[in-house]
């Protein structure tokens, strides 16, 4: 008798073991989607009763207790486009710079430590550096630009990281194929690295606009206005968003029990455009990667 | 003329000091084959030739290299000049996500061709010279990466040909594959240096022997031996060549 011939035992508890640690993993994914779903169930049964053609697209009426959401939503698609504008290009330059030319640099390695410090700092900080900055020293005032590009400082480090992680998954077999056939650094890049990383680079992009269009603090004092029933002219306007509507109507509205139904309708839509960004880069993403296999 | 010539080449990574004094000349539309045990630098001598070492930080070369009579290694030498005539293909395939076509034309494309026609043109002789036009002619606009590994090995080689170098370089080209597609690429070697200077890096002594005019022995960043092939198969000068040859270590 070797002691391999008495693993039987043993065998019986690595099983157990393991069927313990499985059940347990089990149990706690199943709790995270039971959550989501009661989250999602609550708000919806909450909310779907005020949502109709009428709430989607009139201004609040009677102090916020009656009418729809219509200006908000435009507010917030209007603010993720304009912080969209400003952070998606510079930001995806800036992770091909670290990625693709800097990669060892300590100038790289100080951008990356400041961009992962950036995306720690609170969204209200965000906020009344936008106010200081945006707003009154270089006197945009509470306005749609003022909130885009405060909103973008808040995205920007999202996109730096996904761009520069969707890089680094690309296998640098792919960019030595390519440099070896003659073509210089920024054609390889071009050609090659970026339409392979395009899929995942889309989900980033995707992502930080989801979380952009529910920041309530960096609107706050950069351009939500409380109340205002009609469409922006001009950059330089304010306007209304969803998550400061929120805010507003369940805390200091004129009469809040009044606007409570009006309150969960306006979450749900919010959850809504979050949910249809989220399945958009899903399928964007499948649809990239498709093509970057084809052609 | 010589095509390659190198001339007192010492390599170093960082500290570390992986090719010794090397010199080593190479005749053109010959094939020559580097052998020796794994680390001893084959690899890191070729991607001298084609200057892939630049790719690699803090990397640092003394000595010369010439090809068709030019200073590699000049200041005023274009990087992307320099590989379009000396080519270069990887152990592992590596076809970009494109279709068949557009994996060929790319090479073209990039160095700056635009004339379709000609695109066309060059695609399916490289394919045909390559060996594999006939296994891919009805699906060129299929994706590269359908195809199996022996056949994405022979693409990549067409690829290298499609811009029309002067030197192949080849590092284990048939590693990765089963024997009927090492045979193929054997098979292409002997019909390509009608066309083309090839150095090829193998851990198959037969390969070797069979695709080879030449042979360069390394061991431990040095170069042992480097003679015609039939000499170092049966006749090495040096003990340690011969150990290796026959088996005894490596
Ligand atoms: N990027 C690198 N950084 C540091 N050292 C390296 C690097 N690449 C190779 N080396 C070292 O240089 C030496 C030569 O490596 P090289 O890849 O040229 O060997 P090789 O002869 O091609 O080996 P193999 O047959 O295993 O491919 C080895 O000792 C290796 O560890
Ligand atoms: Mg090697």
């Amino acid at each position: 008798m070797t002691p391999l011939d008495k693993t039987s035992k043993i065998d019986k508890r690595k099983r157990r073991s393991q069927f313990i640690a499985f059940t347990l993993f089990k149990l706690m994914s199943y709790s995270v989607v039971a959550m989501l779903i009661l989250i999602l169930g609550f708000i919806t049964t909450k909310g779907i009763g005020v949502i109709n053609w009428e709430f989607l697209t009139t201004a609040p009426q009677e102090g916020m207790t009656k009418g729809g959401i219509y200006p908000a939503i435009i507010g917030t698609l209007v603010l993720v486009l304009g912080s969209s504008l400003f952070s998606f290009p510079i930001g995806i330059m800036s992770g091909i710079y670290m990625n693709e030319y800097a990669t060892n640099s300590k100038l790289a390695a100080f951008i990356r430590v400041m961009t992962n410090n950036l995306s720690g700092v609170p969204s209200v900080v965000f906020g009344l550096f936008g106010m200081a900055l945006f707003v009154n020293t270089m006197g945009f005032g509470d306005s749609i630009l003022a909130g885009s590009l405060t909103l973008g400082l808040l995205s920007l480090p999202l996109v730096i990281r996904t761009t520069e992680e969707s890089l680094k998954a690309i296998d640098f077999s792919f960019r030595e194929g390519s440099l070896a056939l003659g073509a210089t650094k920024l054609q390889t890049i071009r050609k090659v690295i970026l339409p392979m990383a395009f899929p995942n680079i889309i989900t980033g992009l995707i992502l930080s606009i989801g979380r952009v269009s529910g920041e309530t603090a960096p609107i706050l004092f950069t351009v939500a206005a409380y109340f205002l029933p009609k469409l922006p002219h001009s950059i330089f306007d304010q306007v209304m968003a969803l998550p400061y509507h929120l805010y507003v109507i369940s805390t200091s509205g004129t009469d809040i029990e009044a606007s409570r139904g009006i309150a969960y309708g306006t979450a749900l839509v919010l959850i809504a455009i979050v949910l249809i960004v989220n399945l958009l880069a899903n399928f964007l993403r499948t649809f990239f990667s498709k093509r970057v296999k084809m052609n | 003329m010589l095509t390659v010539e190198a001339k007192n080449v010492d390599f170093y990574y960082s500290d570390f000091h992986a090719l010794k004094n090397i010199s080593l000349e190479v005749e053109k539309n010959k094939v020559v084959a580097f052998i020796g045990p794994s680390g001893c630098g084959k690899s890191t001598f070729l991607r001298i030739l084609n200057r892939m070492n630049d790719l690699i930080d803090g990397t640092r070369m003394t000595g010369s290299v010439l090809i068709e009579g030019e200073d590699i290694y000049a200041p005023n030498v274009r990087v992307d000049e320099l590989r379009k005539k000396v080519g270069m293909v990887f152990q592992k395939p590596n076809p970009f996500p494109k279709t068949i076509f557009e994996n060929i034309a790319y090479g073209l494309r990039v160095n700056g061709i635009k004339d379709n026609s000609f695109i066309e043109q060059r695609v399916e002789e490289s394919l045909k010279s390559a060996a594999l036009w006939d296994e891919v002619k009805d699906k060129l606009k299929k994706s590269a990466f359908a195809l199996s590994g022996g056949q994405q090995q022979r693409l990549c080689i067409a690829r290298a040909l499609a811009i029309s170098p002067k030197v192949v370089l080849m590092d284990e080209p048939a590693s990765a594959l089963d024997p009927i597609s090492t045979a193929k690429i054997e098979e292409l070697i002997y019909e390509l240096k009608k066309d083309y200077t090839i150095i090829i890096v193998t851990h198959n002594m037969q390969q070797a022997s069979r695709v080879s005019d030449k042979t360069a022995y390394f061991y431990l960043g040095e170069l042992i031996e480097y003679d015609d092939t039939t000499k170092i198969f049966t006749n090495p000068q040096k003990e340690s060549t011969q150990n290796y040859i026959t088996g005894r270590f490596g």
